[in-house]
């Protein structure tokens, strides 16, 4: 078991931190920028960083700051994948911390840039206008299905086990990944909206008319 | 110095070392991407002008003054958020290709999260603020949503449903906040200055 996999409904974390900013140190918009580049050009995508984070010590992924793991994460693929060597990653670190104002190298690629901002604006659309037949039909109650722990997953670890009532059915299939082991998501299928009442996720908080939503992919749910 | 003076001065030392880690690395790897040609010059800067002028909170903003003042938008918009939006001009792309808009009424109070990590409308909000990506938020969110509200100092009716949105898979979701009373004459401009990022996800409420 993953905790990452599991945290929605962990109890006594104390206080939300109601911090508004996105970047809260000024490395942290660089080293996001970064990542666009790796977006816009192919080299990384979504699934390959939340592997790295759901691969991550529990305990640290609750210690670090979101763009810290981010560093982290980021670094360890580009090493991973032979982008850059961890020796010259580790000098040119070195020579930063000796002089936190030395210039960045005055060379680059001049095409990147408009291939990011091209790729915020044309997206990554998992929309696949293939035919498909849906297993649930809406209104019909599902279970979802305790899956085996896997490197990654898009399924929320308080919702397994859980009934709930197919709200939207929707039209077509999505592709989520094939290129990072999941638990059944590298074939394009159908994903439905699922209407639980909190109660019936967790018996133990106070009655009230609250309800959840949640989308799902077709490989995690069965009939109830 | 007492000892406790003492751990929190060696605390905020430690912390103050490891930003400067940080930024040494995050240098060190836009440093050797330039001379590998996996980025611009001007690559970081234009992101992040993207984030601050092109794709943020102000567009999602617009919307809402819009459906605010015009029932039929409204309408539609709830009905295919990603054509409403065309309607105003406004772009969709990464991580808003499959948006979808729910409002908050008299009865009904609608609040998002992405419990498994960090999904969020950026076509209508840019990107997400620190407290979303926090895992205390999106662990508590899903099971004490009222004392979650109660941290951000929002206080709802005991009578009122919640209804919560984690975002798990294509789906990225928005929320259109209750108008306040008061604001009848208003231009969609000045409403447009009301609307918070936060009560755009159900985190806040919009006073006049």
């Amino acid at each position: 078991m993953k905790v990452q996999h599991f945290l929605g409904g962990i109890e006594n974390l104390g206080p939300v931190n109601v911090e508004k900013r996105v970047f809260v140190e000024p490395w942290e918009a660089q080293l996001f920028a970064v990542h666009t580049a790796m977006m816009g050009t192919n080299i990384w995508a979504w699934p390959d960083l939340r592997v790295l984070a759901e691969g991550m010590n529990p305990l640290d992924y609750f210690k670090y700051r979101y763009y810290i793991k981010w560093l982290g994460g980021m670094c360890k693929f580009l090493i991973d994948k032979g982008y850059i060597s961890e020796k010259e990653l580790q000098e040119r670190t070195e020579a930063f911390l000796k002089d936190p104002d030395a210039p960045l190298p005055a060379t680059g690629n001049p095409d990147v840039t408009q291939r990011v901002v091209d790729y915020f604006y044309r997206g990554a659309n998992p929309y696949r206008d293939i035919v498909v037949n849906p297993i649930f039909k809406a209104g019909q109650k599902v279970r979802v299905k305790d899956m085996p722990p896997v490197v990654h997953t898009r399924l929320p670890g308080y919702l397994r086990n859980k009934i709930g009532v197919v709200d939207v059915v929707y039209k077509g299939a999505y592709l989520y990944a094939d290129n990072v082991p999941t638990d059944g998501l590298a074939t394009p299928q159908p994903v439905y909206l699922v209407k639980f009442d909190t109660r019936d996720i967790w018996s133990d908080i106070p009655d009230s008319k609250d309800v959840l939503y949640n989308d799902f992919w077709e490989v995690y749910l069965e009939a109830a | 110095m007492t000892k406790e003076n003492h751990d929190d001065h060696e605390h905020h030392n430690h912390l103050r070392e490891n930003e400067t880690y940080y930024a040494a690395r995050t240098k060190a790897l836009e440093s050797l991407f330039r001379e590998k040609g996996l980025i611009g010059i001007d690559t970081v800067d234009r992101v992040i002008r993207f984030f601050e002028h092109d794709m943020g909170p102000f567009n999602g903003a617009k919307v809402v003054a819009k459906a605010w003042s015009d029932p039929a938008f409204k309408a539609r918009l709830i009905a295919d958020a990603n054509k409403g939006i065309a309607e105003l001009g406004l772009k969709d792309g990464i991580e808003g290709e499959n948006l979808r808009v729910v409002e908050n009424t008299a009865t009904v109070h609608n609040v998002v999260c992405c419990t498994l990590c960090s999904c969020w409308p950026w076509p209508l909000l840019g990107l997400p603020p620190y407290w979303f990506k926090d895992p205390v938020f999106r662990a508590r969110i899903v099971r004490e949503p009222r004392a979650v509200l109660l941290d951000f100092g929002v206080t709802l009716p005991d009578d009122k449903k919640i209804e919560i949105w984690d975002s798990s898979a294509q789906v990225r979701y928005f929320v259109i906040p209750e108008r306040p009373a008061g604001t009848e004459n208003w231009t969609e401009e000045q409403l447009a200055k009301l609307v918070s990022t936060e009560a755009m996800q159900g985190l806040d409420l919009v006073k006049a």
